[in-house]
This record gives C-alpha cells, sequence and structure tokens, in this order.
C-alpha cells in the first residue's frame, strides 16, 4: 500500500451557476521518502490540489486516500484531526497568526492535545532554532522577512513530524541560496524515509531534487 | 485543554492590550449608563407614587343635611325640635338619625363638614367600613359649629381619635404643629387651635377658651394646610360629644357625623371610593384629596417601566453585540488558520467563548460597580429634595437582567462569526477572511 493513492480527481468550482472546471481524472501515487514536484502555470490549480490533498478542501469526483484512510469520505472533524498529526500543510501565503510571535505560532500546532506547556515550547524552540531564527522566536510575523516568514511557516508543519508535507511554493519567495538552505533542512527527513513531500510549484523549485515529476496543464496531470 | 484553554485565552487577551481594555470599557460603559438610567426612572417612579400616594388614598365620607332649613315653616322647625320628622326630609332619613337631636340655635349652630351641614351616622357604619378590604382605616369624627353668645363668634370644633391613621391624612397630624404640643389620648379638657384662629383671637399655648360654658386650655397652635376637614379647635372625641350634647336637643349616643377614611393604597384608591359609597348608599357624599386620574396614572407608569426596561435589555443586546462583533471579526482570520493547522470546532468555539466571556464579565461587573457608584454617590434625592432614598430602587434583580444580557449578548456576537468560520471549508474561509 502506498502512503498516498489519488484516484480519478477531479475538481470544479461554481461561480454563479457556471462550473469552472480546474482539473480531472488525476491519479498518482506518493511513497515515504519521496519528493513528487507538481510544476504548471499560475492557475492551472495547484494549489487547489494541494488543498484537496490536505482536506480543506472537497473533490468534486475521485477518491483518496491517505495512510489506509479514505479522506475522501471523513467528516471535517477527521480531516482536522489529520491536519494535526499526519499531514502538514505549508501555505503559499505562509498563514502565520499575526498577533502571535513565531514561537507561539508554531506552539499552537501542538496545543490541545495533552502535550504539557514546557514541552511544547521546547519542542518549538527546537525546531525554530534549527531553521535558523533561534534568535527571532518572540517577533511577530509582521516583524519579520518574507524568508523568515516562510521558514517560520515550514518549522510550523515540521514540529509536528508529519508523514507528508504539501508544501506549496516553498521557496518561492527567497533567493536560490536561502531558498537552498531551506531545501536541506527538509530533505534529510525525507531521505530518510519519515516523510514524503509533495511541492507544488511554478517553476523556481529545482527539479534535480525532486524524486519525480508531475506538470498540471490543461485540466490534466501529466506524469 | 481545558487549561491550555484558558491560558491561551489570558494570552490573548494580555497580548493585545488596547483591544481588551476597548472591550472590556465598552461593556463597563454599557453596563453602567444602563444601570443609572434604570434606576433613575425606577426611582422616578418611587418618588411619584409617594406623591401621587400621599395626595391619593385618605378621604371622608358624610350626608348632607337634610335640605334648607330655613324653608321649614316655624311650625314644622318646633316639631323637629321635639324629634318629629317633617314630611319632606322622610326620604333622605336612611342611615341618619340625628332628627331628634337638633341644635338648640338652629339657625347659627350644627354638625358640618367645615361650612356644609351634615346629618349624623352610627358608629356602626364606622366598623363596617373598616371591615372593607380596600381599607386600611376609618375612624369617626365630630364636627359643630357653634356661636360664641358673648362675641357671637361662630366657629367649629372637631373630635377626633388622635390615635387614628386616618386622622392624620384627613384632619390634622403631629407634623403640623407649630407650637405647644399635640394632643395624646389623656388630653382631656386641651385643644388644638388653627392658626388662623388662634391669630383672630389672640390664643397662644395655655390660653382659655370657653366653648359651651366649658373651659378648655389650648395645648397646640396648627396649621394644618390643605385637608378636607379643618374645624378650627380639635379636641377628644368625648370632650367633643360632651360640648356638642349641651348644644343639642338630645345627647348623642355611639353617633357621628363624618367618617375619615385610609384606603389600602393610591392604586386601589378609586375601587375603595366606589365600596365605601356603595355602603353608604343615598345621597352620601365623599370629599377627596385627590382625582381619580392621578390614581390611574399609576399604572400607565407600571406599563412604561416595563416597555423600557425592554428597551434597557435590547440595548444592553445590542450595544454588546457590537462591541463583540467588531474584535472578532478581526480574528475569522485567525480562526480559519487554526483550523487548517489541525484545531477542530470544538476548541476553537471555546477559545473563543472563553474569551468573550472573560471579556464581558470583567467589563459588566466593572460597569456595575461604577454604576452603583454613581448613584450612591451622587445625591439624586437631596438634589430633588425628595423624602426617599435612592437604596430603594438598587434593586439586584435588575442590575442581575442587565449584565445577563450584556453578557449573553457579547457571548452570542463573538461566537456569530466564529461559527460561520467553522461553516465554511478551510480553504474558503482562508481565501475570503
Ligand atoms: N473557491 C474558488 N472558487 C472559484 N474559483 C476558484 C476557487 N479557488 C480557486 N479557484 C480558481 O481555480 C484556479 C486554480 O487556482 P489555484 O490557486 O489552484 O492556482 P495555482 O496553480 O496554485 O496558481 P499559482 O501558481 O498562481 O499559485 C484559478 O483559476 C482560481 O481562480
Ligand atoms: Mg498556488
Amino acid at each position: 500500500m502506498s502512503l498516498l493513492q489519488v484516484e480519478n480527481v477531479a475538481k470544479s468550482f461554481f461561480q454563479r451557476g457556471n462550473e469552472l472546471k480546474i482539473f480531472s481524472d488525476v491519479s498518482f501515487t506518493v511513497e515515504p521518502g519521496e519528493l513528487l514536484l507538481i510544476s504548471g502555470r499560475s492557475g492551472t490549480g495547484k494549489s487547489t490540489l494541494l488543498n484537496l490533498l490536505g482536506g480543506l478542501e472537497r473533490v468534486s469526483a475521485g477518491r483518496i486516500v491517505f495512510n489506509d484512510r479514505v479522506i475522501t469520505d471523513l467528516s471535517m472533524s477527521e480531516l482536522a484531526e489529520l491536519r494535526a498529526n499526519g499531514i502538514g500543510m505549508i501555505f503559499q501565503n505562509f498563514n502565520l497568526i499575526p498577533g502571535w510571535s513565531a514561537l507561539e505560532n508554531v506552539e499552537a500546532v501542538l496545543m490541545h492535545r495533552g502535550i504539557s506547556q514546557s514541552e511544547r515550547l521546547q519542542r518549538a524552540t527546537a525546531i525554530l532554532t534549527e531553521l535558523g531564527l533561534g534568535d527571532r522566536l518572540h517577533n511577530l510575523p509582521a516583524e519579520l522577512s518574507v524568508g523568515q516568514q516562510q521558514r517560520v511557516a515550514i518549522a510550523r508543519t515540521l514540529v509536528n513530524d508529519p508523514a507528508m508535507i504539501l508544501a506549496d511554493e516553498p521557496t518561492g519567495d527567497v533567493d536560490p541560496e536561502t531558498a537552498d538552505e531551506i531545501l536541506h533542512l527538509l530533505l534529510p527527513r525525507i531521505k530518510s524515509g519519515r516523510t514524503a513531500m509533495i511541492v507544488a510549484s511554478h517553476g523556481l523549485f529545482n527539479p534535480a531534487l525532486a524524486t519525480r515529476t508531475a506538470s498540471l496543464k490543461d485540466g490534466k496531470l501529466h506524469l | 485543554m481545558t487549561r491550555d484553554i484558558i491560558a491561551l485565552a489570558g494570552r490573548e487577551l494580555k497580548q493585545h492590550k488596547r483591544r481588551t481594555f476597548a472591550v472590556i470599557s465598552g461593556y463597563a460603559l454599557t453596563v453602567a449608563f444602563l444601570i443609572i438610567l434604570a434606576a433613575v426612572l425606577l426611582y422616578s417612579r418611587v418618588v411619584q407614587n409617594i406623591t401621587i400616594g400621599e395626595a391619593g388614598t385618605y378621604f371622608v365620607t358624610w350626608l348632607p343635611a337634610c335640605g334648607d332649613i330655613s324653608s321649614l315653616s316655624e311650625e314644622e322647625l318646633a316639631k323637629l325640635a321635639r324629634g318629629i320628622i317633617p314630611e319632606v326630609c322622610k326620604e333622605k332619613c336612611e342611615n341618619c338619625t340625628g332628627c331628634n337631636k337638633k341644635p338648640v340655635d338652629i339657625l347659627n349652630e350644627g354638625f358640618v363638614i367645615n361650612t356644609n351641614g351634615t346629618r349624623l351616622l352610627t358608629l356602626d357604619l364606622v366598623e363596617k367600613i373598616r371591615a372593607l378590604p380596600l381599607i386600611k382605616d376609618a375612624s369617626a369624627c365630630l364636627m359643630f359649629r357653634f356661636r360664641d353668645p358673648q362675641t357671637n363668634t361662630i366657629f367649629a370644633v372637631g373630635g377626633i381619635d388622635v390615635q387614628s391613621p386616618a386622622v392624620s391624612t384627613n384632619c390634622c397630624a403631629a407634623s403640623d404643629l407649630i407650637d405647644g404640643n399635640f394632643l395624646t389620648g389623656s388630653s382631656t379638657g386641651r385643644v388644638l387651635v388653627d392658626i388662623g384662629f388662634a391669630g383672630n383671637h389672640g390664643l397662644k399655648c395655655g390660653s382659655n377658651l370657653v366653648i359651651a360654658s366649658e373651659t378648655f386650655v389650648v395645648s397646640g397652635i396648627i396649621n394644618s394646610g390643605a385637608r378636607p376637614v379643618k374645624p378650627d379647635v380639635i379636641m377628644l372625641f368625648a370632650d367633643a360629644e360632651r360640648v356638642i350634647n349641651r348644644r343639642i336637643q338630645n345627647p348623642l349616643e355611639n353617633e357621628a357625623n363624618l367618617i375619615l377614611i385610609e384606603s389600602r393604597d393610591a392604586t386601589v384608591h378609586g375601587r375603595a371610593l366606589e365600596d365605601v359609597k356603595a355602603l353608604m348608599k343615598g345621597d352620601s357624599l365623599l370629599t377627596t384629596g385627590c382625582y381619580f386620574p392621578a390614581a390611574k396614572a399609576i399604572g400607565l407608569n407600571t406599563r412604561l417601566i416595563w416597555a423600557f426596561m425592554t428597551l434597557v435589555a435590547v440595548a444592553a443586546m445590542l450595544f454588546s453585540a457590537r462591541i463583540q462583533w467588531a474584535s472578532v471579526i478581526e480574528r475569522r482570520r485567525s480562526f480559519a488558520i487554526l483550523k487548517a493547522i489541525g484545531w477542530n470546532n470544538r476548541v476553537i468555539i471555546l477559545q473563543q467563548l472563553a474569551e468573550t466571556l472573560a471579556q464581558s464579565v470583567a467589563g459588566s461587573l466593572a460597569g456595575l460597580v461604577a454604576g452603583l457608584a454613581v448613584l450612591l454617590l451622587v445625591p439624586v434625592n437631596n438634589l430633588l429634595g425628595i423624602d426617599a432614598t435612592m437604596t430603594g430602587v438598587l434593586n439586584p434583580g435588575l442590575f442581575a437582567v442587565v449584565v445577563a444580557f450584556a453578557v449573553t449578548a457579547g457571548v452570542l456576537a463573538g461566537l456569530l462569526p466564529v461559527l460561520m468560520v467553522i461553516r465554511q471549508r478551510p480553504a474558503d474561509a482562508l481565501r475570503r477572511v
């Protein structure tokens, strides 16, 4: 059994009664230790596909199985549970909570799960330090550079040790050097087989780092 | 988990001090304002009740004299003096026992209420009136007009039961005293004199006053203001009975000519008047210190209070909802993000509940304290010169209602945006907010 199976997934949006087809018949699998790069031009539906995989959005057709669970059948609260435990998402626009410090943003993922506050803070501090933000723990997102904000978003995902990371343009807004640094933080976890990662990018991500690539074009996923 | 929620709520409120302060002071101002408004309104009602109550719960009942005595022929007058009732009078005899007790000087003297002639009533009627459910007190009173043979002056003497509450509202009370002492149950031979009469006749406390050849000592001078029964001279009922007996054909036997009455309260005053009228039958008259409309105005006033209280509750809800709504709308995006990183709906709702509850309770209590402080420190009653303290209207139930409405509305208004975020799919919530 693969870690992730995507079977004939289609997604359409309905706007004022008109069906807007984004893609259809998308099928692929991902194994632990894999890094799948999904490329495609802006507006082809890369973010939409990641949202479907993370359970933030419902499919129009098809089936998604993660860790032997049919996530397309799960309720919204079961999906939330899944995001809390198995699937980590790095958003294109980071989605950090503006009023919370870097540390608090990362700590939030571990909250309400019976983990003591001291352990939460210790784990959040460790991961942020690992990502080079040891001296930025108490800064608000607005007080950080875009690249630093991105690293906070990555830390927020990694602190949880998810089995699958869905990363939307994880290196989109940083210089190539920093992008390399960030990837070198992510790659060891993947190579060790602990984690699989799906990256969506419209071109800035170095394809050589991926174990597999696919591209979204004209409503289809080309493997 | 509960501890996490409370801790996080505390952190949120502390971190956004300005927002928290604004929200809490919003609640405080709203609650304080509404409490002061409600209390002042209630207070004005209490004051109104006192005013109307004082003016409107007492009255006197009596039977007007049989007719114009001067229209009777000499022969009829002579017969009347012997207790023989002329035909023209007979229809008015119900409740009256006075036909054989006509004054000796029938043209100058007689039973009166102030300037109007009256018939006599038996004292058992007083008992019957006192037994009516809407009546608080009824008291027999004699009022007789005398002529002083020496000076030819005419004056009215009242005989009262000094202990009766109906006397103090209808005739005179110790508070009317200008000089000297009020009468007590054992003030036999002593009288109170109206200030006007005392002035005209040079009477002071301790002066002697001769009435029907009996000498009385002036105990006090009074100014009884606008009361229904205003004799020039007031004495104990038994004294009055004795001096009046000297001036009528046959002695009084358990009789009086006025009944002073106090109804239970202003709200039933109108019905009490009707009850007494029904019991008296015939051509009895009521002299009262107030109009019906004044008593009825209280009922209208009560309905107004309820309308106002509803308004206060609605205002509390709207203000609180407005305050909380503004601060939570700002946080909708945060809730969508928390949902995207795996927080479940229950936790998000509880988190919001904890924060809004803390703010609304803290704010409302602060408002309650501030409102009470204003009400207790500002001497409204002194300013208005009214003898009723504000403390009487500081009604815990009212305050509880205001606080409860403010808190409930705040919590609801705080939860509504959160519920909206939660109902959406996270992707939509993130995109839209
Ligand atoms: N809720 C929605 N309702 C209607 N249309 C939507 C909705 N969400 C996304 N779309 C549309 O779906 C298409 C795909 O959007 P998506 O964000 O997935 O593109 P993308 O490939 O990630 O682009 P980019 O590289 O610019 O991030 C776009 O045309 C967008 O307008
Ligand atoms: Mg995108």
